[in-house]
């Protein structure tokens, strides 16, 4: 197994896709953390202001504006074997075909962290020398610490869905948009509405809430138990992706 | 290969097909397009599930070997991601099988690709993509190559190189090689067995000396004599069949030899003898004919419905 989790390595690095991602990535949580601060204690953005808790807490999960990068770099590291056909020689290659789906899940899972790690260095260090500009840069200690880690956590699970998801539509194009339209159209739309906020807890977007849970919103879960939601909805994705893949003709 | 079926949807792909490949020797796997050569492959290399049979490699189906790419080394398709350089598209199942890195320059340099390792792939032309394909299935230097119509895109150089390396591959090393074609003429060198398919069903199994033997006397001869007109009345008399133009006779069912003789004994100047169709490609057509699924209508034909 850890020749295949090597090989996918040697897939990604081998490509730039990974360097965009990580640049895009950077660009992100950069901008929404320096505009956070910005608006900070600002009347009319009603952002709490630099220097409380609340402010600190916010400030410093602004990696998860990443979600979405990760989730691509999933769905990109399973569907380019379809999208290029080079299914054909990783599955003459490794002909049990589920494994080539775990090595991927787990290349890609530890493959995120150190992406993850740039994102939470790149929030910090904007969020510490602005803030720190703004009156009072937010001590790296107790709940702030923990925001960062959980911000963490959820970035490296988002690569493990977009694993998932990509082993169970294959169409890359299909999946990347379709990942979108869910993560900034339904979700949202579900969250807004009385009638279904209810069952917003229970989605990815309300893990994804609950483990990094800021000042406002709906009613969610405990941080541990969505990120425990995210981990199954990953791996339920996953498995599924790996019975039809298995089953599936490679064409 | 024993009793194969595979339909899709309501196209009969590959109807109970049964056939067997011998060590030390070239296989060609003829038959025209749509006959179901492609998906006999796929079938047999566990990428499509049939709907019946089996396919193994010395009684063991290919999802079951151990080191799949020691034992089988397969080109289907010339499948890489176009940003990534050829040398490292190798590496990747260098990893995933456990080889050597350096098993990936190797085989760059057997087939011929060592200066383009480097480039991407994407900008390959379609015969060094054939190329890297064939050095994707070199990889675990394997007892057996099955390889889907491997000369497409290959320069005439190209071509003549891939025969005399699957001969040696085959004759020498006593590896077992599958390589399927549409064509007789491009594997006619190569091979020593041909199993010939049309429509999903076996037409012929056999050696290339047995085709042979069966297509004495059945090419068709093109003769261009000054006296066309009285050697094309001297060949009709005994029924043999003769058109003639421009004093040029397209003369079917018989052998350059056999027309030749007949000149000979009958004091006929002759400008060109020549096969135009060799016996076997007739052969081969008598085959597949009827069989052939996406057979386009004749320009002649075309024409004359207007
Ligand atoms: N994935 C598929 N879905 C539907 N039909 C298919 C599929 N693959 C093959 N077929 C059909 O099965 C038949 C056999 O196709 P196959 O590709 O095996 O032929 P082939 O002998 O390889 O032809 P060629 O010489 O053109 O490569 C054809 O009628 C084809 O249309
Ligand atoms: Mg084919």
């Amino acid at each position: 197994m850890i020749r295949l989790v090597r090989s996918e390595w040697t897939k990604l690095f081998t490509t730039r896709v990974w360097l965009g991602l990580l640049l895009g990535g950077c660009v992100m949580v950069g901008g929404f953390a320096a505009l956070l601060t910005g608006f900070a204690g600002n009347a009319e953005s009603g952002l709490p202001p630099v220097g409380t808790p609340e402010f600190e807490q916010v400030a410093l999960a602004q990696a998860t504006n990443a979600t979405v990068l990760f989730l691509i770099l999933g769905i990109i590291g399973m569907t380019q074997e379809y999208r290029h056909r080079t299914a054909t020689p990783t599955f003459l290659t490794v002909p049990r075909r589920w494994k080539v789906v775990v090595a991927k899940l787990i290349a890609y899972s530890v493959a995120a962290v150190p992406f993850a790690l740039v994102m939470l260095a790149v929030n910090v260090l904007v969020v510490t020398v602005y803030a720190g500009a703004r009156g009072a840069a937010p001590s790296l200690t107790g709940d702030n610490l923990e925001v960062l880690a959980t911000s963490g956590l959820a970035l490296v699970i988002y690569a493990l869905i977009g694993v998932g998801i990509g082993a169970l539509l294959r169409n890359q194009v299909g999946a990347i948009v379709g990942g979108l339209v869910y993560l900034f159209v339904v979700e949202p739309v579900i969250r807004s509405i009385p009638a279904t906020s209810g069952a917003y807890k229970w989605m990815p977007g309300g893990g994804l809430e609950a483990m990094t849970a800021t000042f406002q919103g709906p009613d969610l879960l405990g941080a541990w138990e969505g990120g425990l939601l995210l981990v199954g909805y990953g791996l339920l994705a996953a498995l599924l992706g790996t019975l039809l893949a298995v089953r599936r003709d490679v064409v | 290969m024993h009793g194969l079926s595979k339909s899709f949807g309501r196209v009969q792909a590959v109807s109970d097909l049964s056939f067997t490949v011998e060590p030390g020797s070239v296989t060609g796997f003829l038959g025209p397009n749509g006959a179901g050569k492609t998906t006999t492959l796929r079938m047999l290399l566990g990428l499509m599930q049939p709907d019946s049979g089996t396919a193994t490699f010395d009684g063991a189906p290919y999802t079951t070997l151990t080191a799949p790419l020691r034992t089988v080394g397969a080109v289907l398709e010339t499948a890489f991601h176009p940003a990534r350089s050829g040398r490292n598209h190798l590496r990747v199942y260098c990893r995933a099988a456990g080889f050597p890195l350096s098993r990936a320059d190797e085989v760059l340099a057997q087939v011929g690709l060592a200066d383009a390792g480097n480039r991407r792939a994407g900008g390959y032309s379609l015969g060094m993509r054939q190329r890297l394909a064939l050095a994707t299935a070199l990889l675990g230097d394997p007892a057996v190559l099955v390889l889907d119509e491997p000369a497409n895109g290959l320069d005439p150089e190209g071509i003549q190189w891939l025969r005399g390396f699957l001969r040696h591959l085959a004759h020498d090393l006593g590896r077992t090689v599958l390589v399927s074609s549409h064509l007789l003429s491009e594997v006619e060198q190569t091979v020593d067995r041909v199993v010939i398919v049309g429509a999903g069903r076996l037409v012929r199994e056999g050696s290339m000396d047995q085709l042979r033997s069966g297509a004495d006397g059945a090419g068709t001869v093109l003769v261009r004599s000054p006296e066309a007109a009285r050697f094309a009345d001297l060949l009709r008399a005994d029924g043999t069949g003769v058109t003639s133009q421009d004093g040029v006779l397209t003369v079917t069912g018989t052998t350059p030899a056999e027309v030749g003789r007949r000149a000979f004994a009958a004091g006929i100047e002759l400008h060109e003898l020549r096969s135009r169709t060799s016996g076997l490609e007739a052969i081969y057509f008598q085959l597949t004919g009827g069989s052939e699924q996406f057979a386009a209508p004749s320009p002649v034909a075309q024409e004359a419905t207007r």
